[in-house]
């Protein structure tokens, strides 16, 4: 569509050439494992949809203990699609964070996180970590038998860090036990706080994907460097991916919407066989291998400290790989990858079993 | 008739084509979650069913309020004994309005507007009568409904 | 695309284990929904198909040269 009038109406006040020369300059490399460059817009994508989605969604979600399962039911039963945006928000929740696991393992097995793009892989992290509590929250907001018991046991288990853990569960519950006030808490940061800050942070993280730009694996860097334009050529690629991921995020939606139980008893004893969310199983399998005891100090702290070195160790991973910090490969960290990444598909798997 | 020349320039076809389809497809998608995000419900009810003895024995001349959907309508008797229903609610920007018995008048604070006992507009902006209801006793059940309504209660 | 708005009489949440249905039971209604997710798929099919057709179409002139600027070309001056 030429709109000359249009054009020449914005181009009088403002100056796009640099923007525009900046945009058709843009080069993406292009090589046998260009495939993982789009999972970060993958990723982007689906949060996209998820601020959509549970915009439409708090329009009509009233967060009060005594009225939070009644309105889902209200949306899912009375309004016009109602049952059809609540589902496509839970697995578009899903699939986010599927594709945002397997970016972050991408960017370590690839080492992308080598100088001098460490403060992506930082930013990263964090942004790792907003999304599952943006999972947490979510989910609690259910206020159903089996949200409430999750959460009971998680924020219990964040209890049990040492030194901080008592602050930090009462700061996440807004209390000593799950009650309203932990709903009422986790709405504020489910629709606003969470949002807020990483709206900020993806913001940075894009920033910097454009600074830098695409970081080359190590093992095809020596090949001579070839280049194809993000516009139009990648663009269109995205777009075409960014198209099917959302026809199986609404395929999905529609053929399995999810379920939602019955409304939470904070006196009735823990239903049956409670687990968490999916990609919480791998960490609570990892506390039950731990025995009650060890060596007279209480087991699960223990654990979750080893938890804990290991996710520091996982954050902090740019600074303590310094052979690709020089440019060399890595075949330790290769390792260490792949030995994180089976973990936790071990783990989770186990988990489903049981 | 073969031409020899395209009427039309490849970029030209592909864009409108491009163009085209994105604008069904989304304005499809985005149809359906305005769908869901204007609301439908909160219309008025055609009819609701009332308890008879709350209402039939109030002292005449007097009104007794009860829940039109999310409004008020008044339950009105005449000096005259004879009962009526009626939408309480001003027809100018609908505040909520009073029955004053001194002088059989309906009044509405807003902007101090007057209704006469048969809800005529007499005095101030409202532009329009008060809408008024039908009223019927059927078995045990005071049935006020909207003008012209035909009521079809559900064997229970 | 419309969607036809989904009518439930009231669910009675007071019974024990109440199913409460996230999907619209009545089969016309069910019918209308798989219908709107294949004229959605087609949808997307039919925008994936145009969008490999651009790009085809950009490559095709991309790999002739011609979108790039030619060096020393005279300004008008």
């Amino acid at each position: 569509m030429n709109c000359p009038r249009l054009k020449s109406w914005f181009s009088d006040r403002y100056d796009f050439e640099e923007i525009k020369g900046f945009a058709k300059q843009k080069l993406v490399p292009t090589h046998k494992y260009e495939i993982w460059y789009y999972t970060g817009g993958i990723t982007l994508f689906l949060f996209i949809i998820q601020f959509i989605t549970g915009m439409v969604l708090s329009f009509y979600y009233i967060p009060y203990f005594e009225q939070a399962h009644k309105s889902i039911i209200e949306i899912v039963t009375k309004l016009n699609m109602g049952w059809f945006f609540r589902s496509l928000h839970h697995w578009g929740a899903q699939i986010a964070i599927v594709v945002l696991f397997i970016h972050v393992w991408s960017a370590l097995l690839l080492k992308a996180y080598r100088k001098p793009r460490e403060f992506l892989w930082l930013s990263g992290f964090i942004l790792l970590g907003i999304s599952i509590f943006f999972g947490l929250s979510g989910y609690l907001l259910l206020w159903d038998e089996r949200a409430f018991a999750a959460v009971r046991v998680a924020t219990g288990g964040a209890g049990n860090l040492p030194v901080v853990g008592e602050f930090i569960k009462s700061f996440l519950r807004g209390g000593i036990d799950v009650t309203g006030d932990t709903l009422t808490r986790f709405y504020a940061f489910h629709v606003s706080v969470l949002p807020l800050v990483t709206f900020f942070l993806i913001g940075l993280h894009i920033l910097l994907v454009q600074y830098h730009g695409m970081s080359v694996p190590l093992s095809v860097q020596k090949n001579e460097r070839k280049e194809i334009p993000f516009f139009p050529n990648l663009f269109y690629k995205d777009l075409v991916i960014w198209l099917v991921v959302l026809g199986i995020v609404v395929t999905l939606a529609t053929l399995a919407p999810p379920e939602i139980g019955k409304k939470a008893d904070p006196l009735a004893p823990a239903p049956e066989n409670i687990k968490p969310e999916w990609y919480f199983l791998f960490l609570f399998q990892t506390l039950k291998l731990f025995p009650g005891e060890i060596f007279g100090l209480n087991g699960e702290t223990i654990a979750i400290l080893l938890i804990s070195a290991g996710i520091f160790f996982f954050f902090l991973i740019p600074f303590f790989d310094r052979k690709s910090q020089r440019g060399e490969k890595s075949t330790l960290f290769t390792w260490i990858g792949i030995i994180y990444f089976l973990y936790f598909l071990i783990m989770t798997a186990i988990g489903f079993i049981s | 008739m073969k031409i020899n020349f395209s009427l039309v320039t490849r970029r030209t076809f592909l864009n409108t084509l491009f163009g085209g389809w994105i604008v069904a497809f989304a304005g499809g998608s985005l149809y359906s979650l305005l769908k869901f995000a204007f609301p439908t419900l909160g219309k008025e009810p055609d009819f609701v069913i009332l308890k008879p003895e709350d209402f039939i024995n109030i002292p005449a001349n007097s009104i007794k309020p009860f829940a039109w959907g999310g409004k008020l309508g008044l339950f009105f008797k005449h000096s005259n004994g004879t009962t009526v229903a009626l939408k309480g609610v001003c027809t100018h920007m609908e505040c909520n309005i009073t029955y004053i018995p001194q002088d059989k008048k309906f009044y509405c604070a807003c902007h101090k507007g007057w209704f006469d006992e048969n809800g005529k507009n007499i005095e101030g902006p409202p532009p329009k009568p008060l809408e008024f209801f039908d009223v019927t006793v059927e078995d045990d059940k005071l049935i006020v409904a909207r003008k012209g309504i035909k009521v079809e209660l559900p064997k229970a | 695309m419309a969607i036809v708005g989904i009518l439930f009489s009231g669910v009675n949440l007071f019974a024990q284990q109440e199913k409460i249905d996230v999907f619209p039971t009545v089969p016309y209604e069910r019918f209308i929904v798989y219908q709107n997710l294949i004229i959605f798929w087609i949808g997307i099919i039919g925008l994936i198909v145009i969008i490999k057709m651009k790009l085809r179409e950009v490559e095709r002139t991309q790999k002739m040269g011609i979108d790039k600027e030619e060096k020393d070309i005279p300004l008008l001056d």
